[in-house]
């Protein structure tokens, strides 16, 4: 009997708590930042991205100029957590690394910030390999 | 199937010794009503609209058939088609690691999605095969071409134990659907997974028999792995392995095993809080660990796992970070087994991802808050195939499919999506047979307890959750668009 009486609370329970149709985006304090996407990005990334985000090969350094801001920022997110995923490590293993030591020099961003930043000032469409018609099969 | 559902739940009653008549007088209006979702106060709802429009859901699994339900409860004149191939994708995945454990049986989990179909939807049994975003229009594995005004992406993700060498195959799977060649390696002389169905099924069988060589007095060795890339349920893994702890407590048997969970990343978990807590019942239970190791083949026979070892080593100063570079190390390491539970690596389908509607990594992009595609403003997707950090769990997917009915609708009225998605997922952590660690969080990555309690702990009370409550909840709530 007490046992269930236990379920049934907790059915309630999570009911009432969570079963709103919307989350507010975070319910802690939003986090301020001592820089501008864009003093990071003209202090720092630069160095290694290029002043166009386009990567450099003497750096070995991935472009940041091919997505758009919603892919961008999962990669960022990537980065600062190093990994997003319970126990699947991260694919920005290096860029994990180095992003701890440049959060301590106070180079920190908003990931979804810096994201539109990149998007907005480097975005380069990738050229159009086939006319609309032909699209779905060209890919 | 309504009478079918409240006779597991009225089962699952009467084992705790109470008749549904007790249970109905705890909820005065009736459990039976409140499961159902009518009697629940905070039903879901996604405003309405009048307006006329086509909407295509590509998979009907949990997130794509559940937010055809919501459309279907929400709008006044709802055209909505569902592309689903498979004859089971309503089934109850989160159950499949209790399957594995032998807790609940397989037909526990299994459920047709002919009986969640919501009434005047549209459901063609073939998947979508080409995208042509451009022109709104989808091309399907059966020829036919089909015109949206909006189109919810949902079509999960697939299973690729092919890249796993030593195993001998090729191709990938759905967690349901045919899965005859992995099942001939997978599932026998102790290789498990429970990320398939019928794998499940398989690992309690593989798994009775290494406990019994374990109380043979046979000292055994139980490996567990989590791959590179981004899974669904980030906890399987772990819970699969505390099932097996507990399994050989049992029968007495555990001092005879060693377990060792070999995750690719070096962390047990990405939210602090929970990965001490996990670190702490590790410790507790004699479960070992070993990070930075990703499974890469298997030797049936001799039964050895083949892995990639990698670690990071100081570099040269780098001028531009002022600070010292770091190099990647790597190598091949062999461990033997008796038991190795393969978590394996996954991906979008091809058909998607090389789509224009993919990425190169393959998940949908969106924007993780109102789950819109980056390039197509009637393009949404949610669930597995979502590119959303931590999302791929059904907890995410029953956020997900209220902010994306919610965003359809207000464009439809020519309104901007508004709702968002804050991250919430949920990983009810099955820490042994009786406890679990009701782990909630978001992006903010800090723990989101929807109870007033350490959300830390271990609790005999959320096993009764998981064990009892969720399944309902999800198949009886979250598909018929109601919670």
């Amino acid at each position: 009997m007490k046992k269930t009486t236990v379920v049934l609370l907790s059915i309630a329970t999570l009911f009432g708590l969570n079963g709103c149709g919307t989350d507010t985006p975070s319910s802690s304090v939003a986090k301020t930042y001592s820089k501008t996407p864009a003093e990071v990005y003209t202090q720092s990334c630069h160095k290694c991205h290029g002043e166009k985000a386009e990567g450099l090969t003497e750096k070995k350094t991935p472009p940041m100029n091919d997505r758009q801001a919603g892919e961008l920022e999962l990669d960022l997110y990537d980065v600062k957590n190093d990994g997003i995923n319970q126990s699947s490590g991260t694919e920005h293993d290096k860029m994990a690394h180095n992003m701890q030591k440049l959060l301590e020099k106070g180079f920190d961003y908003d990931p979804k910030a810096m994201a539109q930043y990149i998007e907005k000032n480097f975005y380069k469409m990738p050229p159009k390999t086939a006319p609309a018609a032909e699209a779905p099969a060209a890919h | 199937m309504l009478k079918e559902g409240m006779d597991l739940i009225d089962a699952h009653f009467k084992n705790e010794g109470v008749s549904r008549r007790d249970a109905m007088k705890m909820f005065g209006a009736g459990g039976a009503a409140m499961l159902m979702g009518s009697g629940v106060a905070t039903e879901a709802t996604a405003g309405s609209s009048a307006v006329k429009a086509k909407i295509l859901i590509v998979g009907g699994g949990l997130a794509g058939m559940s937010t055809a339900a919501l459309f279907t409860n929400s709008l006044d004149n709802p055209d909505i088609t569902v592309l689903e191939p498979t004859a089971t994708s309503t089934s109850y995945q989160p159950g499949q690691t209790l399957v594995g454990a032998g807790i609940w049986d397989p037909s526990d989990v299994t459920y047709q999605r002919d009986d969640f179909v919501p009434s005047g939807v549209t459901l063609i049994k073939e998947k979508a095969v080409e995208f042509d975003p451009e022109n709104n229009t989808v091309k399907t594995s059966g020829g036919k071409t089909l015109k949206y005004d909006y189109m919810v992406i949902a079509a999960g993700l697939k299973l690729d134990y092919a890249r796993i060498q030593g195993l001998g195959l090729e191709g990938t799977i759905t967690s349901r659907g045919d899965d005859s060649a992995v099942r001939k390696v997978i599932g026998k002389n102790g290789i498990t997974s429970i990320y398939f169905g019928n794998g499940a099924a398989d690992t309690w069988t593989e798994m009775q028999k290494f406990i019994a060589d374990a109380k043979s007095g046979k000292k055994v060795k139980g490996i567990f792995t989590h791959p590179n890339t981004p899974i669904k349920c980030g906890g399987a893994p772990k819970k699969i392995m505390y099932l097996t702890d507990a399994r050989l407590r049992e029968a007495g048997a555990r001092d005879n095993a060693e377990l060792t969970f070999y995750p690719n990343g070096s962390k047990m978990f990405g939210v602090k809080e929970y990965h001490d807590a996990i670190v702490n019942q590790f410790e507790a239970r004699d479960m070992k660990w070993n990070y930075r190791h990703n499974l890469i083949g298997v030797d049936p026979v001799k039964k050895v796992a083949t892995f990639n070892r990698h670690w990071k080593e100081k570099g040269p100063w780098d001028e531009d970070l002022e600070e010292y570079s770091v190099v990647m190390k790597a190598e091949t390491v062999e461990k033997e087994y008796d038991f190795l539970h393969v978590t394996p690596p996954m991906k979008a389908a091809e058909e998607i991802a090389n789509s224009p509607v993919g990425s190169a990594k393959g998940w949908v992009p969106v924007k993780k808050e109102t789950l819109q595609h980056v390039k197509y403003p009637n393009v949404y997707a949610l669930g597995d195939i979502a590119a959303v950090p931590m999302g791929k769990t059904g907890g995410s997917a029953r956020k997900q499919y209220k902010v994306v009915a919610e965003n359809i609708i207000s464009m439809m009225n020519g309104k901007e999506p508004t709702a968002q998605y804050a991250g919430y997922t949920v990983c009810p952590l099955i820490t042994s047979i009786g406890t679990v660690m009701l782990a909630e969080f978001n992006w903010t990555k800090k723990p989101t307890p929807s109870f007033p309690l350490d959300p830390t702990q271990e609790r005999w009370i959320w096993w009764l959750l998981k064990v009892y409550a969720l399944k309902p909840m999800t198949q009886y709530g979250m598909l018929s668009g109601r919670a």
